[in-house]
C-alpha cells in the first residue's frame, strides 16, 4: 500500500504524462496540496518508488532554461498505476459515511 | 540569487552525487527558488541520503568494525616492527649481526610484510565496502591515531614510527574505492600469506588476531569468481548502489 506523498508524486507524474520531471513534479505537488514540497522529500520518494519498480526515471538531455543542466525524468509503470489505484479505491472505501463525505456541499453542475 | 549565495548552494551540492547535483541545481535554477530555499533543500536531501545510507549494514561496518579497531591494532603492530627495527639497526649491517640478531631479522621480515598485507587488506575492504561513507571510515580511524600520538611517550622512537601503517592502508583505500572487487586468486594468496605469517605471533588475546586478518579473508569471501563474469558483477554493484 501506498502513502500520502507516494500517492500525490505518482498522481502528479501520471497526470503530466510525458513532461513529468522533478521540478513540475514539485510545483504540480505545492500547487494542488498548498503544501510546500521539499527537493529531499520528491527525490528520496522517486527513488524509493523506482526501486519497487512504481516508477521508471531516466536522465534527459541539458537544457538552457535550467542553466545547461540535466532533468530527471518520470514516468509512472503499470504497476504504479495499479498501486494509486489500489489506494484511491481503499481511500473512497474507508471514506464511505464519513461526515466529510456525507455533509459535503454538492458543486453546481 | 546573487553570485555569492549561489555559490554556497553549489558548494552544498556537491555532497551529492554527480547526476543528482545536475539535477537539484538545474531544479533550483528553473523554479527560481530564493537561495535560502535553495540551500535548505539540497541539505535536506544531503542529510535525507546520509540516513539512509546508515541504515544498511555496510557503513558500521566499515567505520566501526574495520577502521576503528584496524587503525588501533595496526598502529601496535606498526610500533613493534619500529622496535625490532632499532634493536636490529643498533648492530649495523647483516653480516656483523651477532647470531641471535640474525635470529629476530627473519621474523622482523615477516612482521613487516604482515603490517604491509593486513593494512592493504583493511584499507581495501574499508574502501569497497562502503564508499559513500568513506569520510566517516577515514574520521573514525584517524580518532585512535590523534589519541595515541598525544599519548605516545617512547622517547627513542619518533611519533611517526606509529602511522607506519597508513601508507599501504591508504595505497589498499584507493584501491578499494576503484576496483571494488579483486579477483580470487590474488585474494587467496594474500589471506593465505597473512595467515601464515601472522601464526608465529599467534598468541592471547587472539581476537587481536582474528581482527587483523579477516579483512583479508573479507576480501576472498567477497572476490571475483572468474566464471560469474562481468554481469553477475554489474548486477551485485547495482545491488550495492540500491542499498546505500
Amino acid at each position: 500500500m501506498l502513502g500520502e506523498f507516494e500517492y500525490l508524486l505518482i498522481t502528479a507524474a501520471a497526470g503530466l504524462g510525458d513532461k513529468a520531471y522533478g521540478a513540475v513534479i514539485r510545483e504540480e505537488i505545492e500547487a494542488t496540496t498548498g503544501r510546500r514540497c521539499s527537493i529531499g522529500a520528491l527525490y528520496t520518494t522517486i527513488d524509493r518508488l523506482e526501486t519497487k519498480n512504481l516508477l521508471k526515471t531516466w536522465m534527459s538531455d541539458a537544457t538552457p532554461q535550467r542553466g545547461g543542466r540535466a532533468k530527471r525524468m518520470v514516468r509512472v509503470t503499470p504497476k504504479g498505476v495499479q498501486a494509486a489505484k489500489d489506494f484511491y479505491d481503499a481511500v473512497t472505501r474507508v471514506s464511505r459515511g464519513a461526515s466529510w463525505v456525507v455533509n459535503r456541499p454538492r458543486s453546481a453542475s | 540569487m546573487t553570485s555569492m549565495e549561489w555559490r554556497l548552494v553549489e558548494i552544498a551540492a556537491r555532497l551529492l552525487e554527480r547526476d543528482e547535483r545536475e539535477v537539484v541545481l538545474g531544479d533550483l535554477v528553473e523554479t527560481g527558488d530564493s537561495a535560502g530555499r535553495g540551500l535548505v533543500d539540497v541539505l535536506d536531501l544531503v542529510v535525507r541520503r546520509q540516513i539512509l545510507l546508515w541504515k544498511s549494514w555496510r557503513p558500521w561496518l566499515a567505520a566501526f568494525g574495520l577502521a576503528l579497531p584496524g587503525s588501533l591494532l595496526l598502529m601496535g603492530t606498526s610500533v613493534c616492527l619500529s622496535l625490532t627495527y632499532q634493536r636490529l639497526l643498533g648492530h649495523r649491517i647483516l653480516d656483523v649481526i651477532p647470531l641471535t640478531q640474525q635470529d629476530e631479522l627473519l621474523p622482523w621480515l615477516s612482521q613487516l610484510l604482515l603490517l604491509i598485507g593486513c593494512s592493504w587488506a583493511s584499507g581495501f575492504a574499508v574502501g569497497s565496502v562502503s564508499q559513500r561513507t568513506l569520510w566517516v571510515s577515514i574520521v573514525s580511524s584517524c580518532l585512535p591515531c590523534l589519541f595515541c600520538l598525544a599519548r605516545f611517550r617512547v622517547e627513542s622512537l619518533s611519533k611517526l614510527c606509529l602511522l607506519l601503517f597508513l601508507a599501504p592502508a591508504i595505497w589498499g583505500v584507493r584501491q578499494g574505492v576503484r576496483v571494488i572487487r579483486i579477483k580470487l586468486g590474488p585474494a587467496i594468496i594474500l589471506a593465505v600469506s597473512v595467515t601464515v605469517l601472522m601464526l608465529p605471533t599467534w598468541r592471547s588475546p587472539r581476537i587481536y588476531n582474528l581482527v587483523l586478518i579477516w579483512p583479508a579473508w573479507y576480501l576472498v569471501a567477497t572476490a571475483r569468481r572468474s566464471g560469474r563474469g562481468r554481469a553477475t558483477l554489474r548486477s551485485q554493484m547495482g545491488e550495492e548502489s540500491t542499498a546505500r
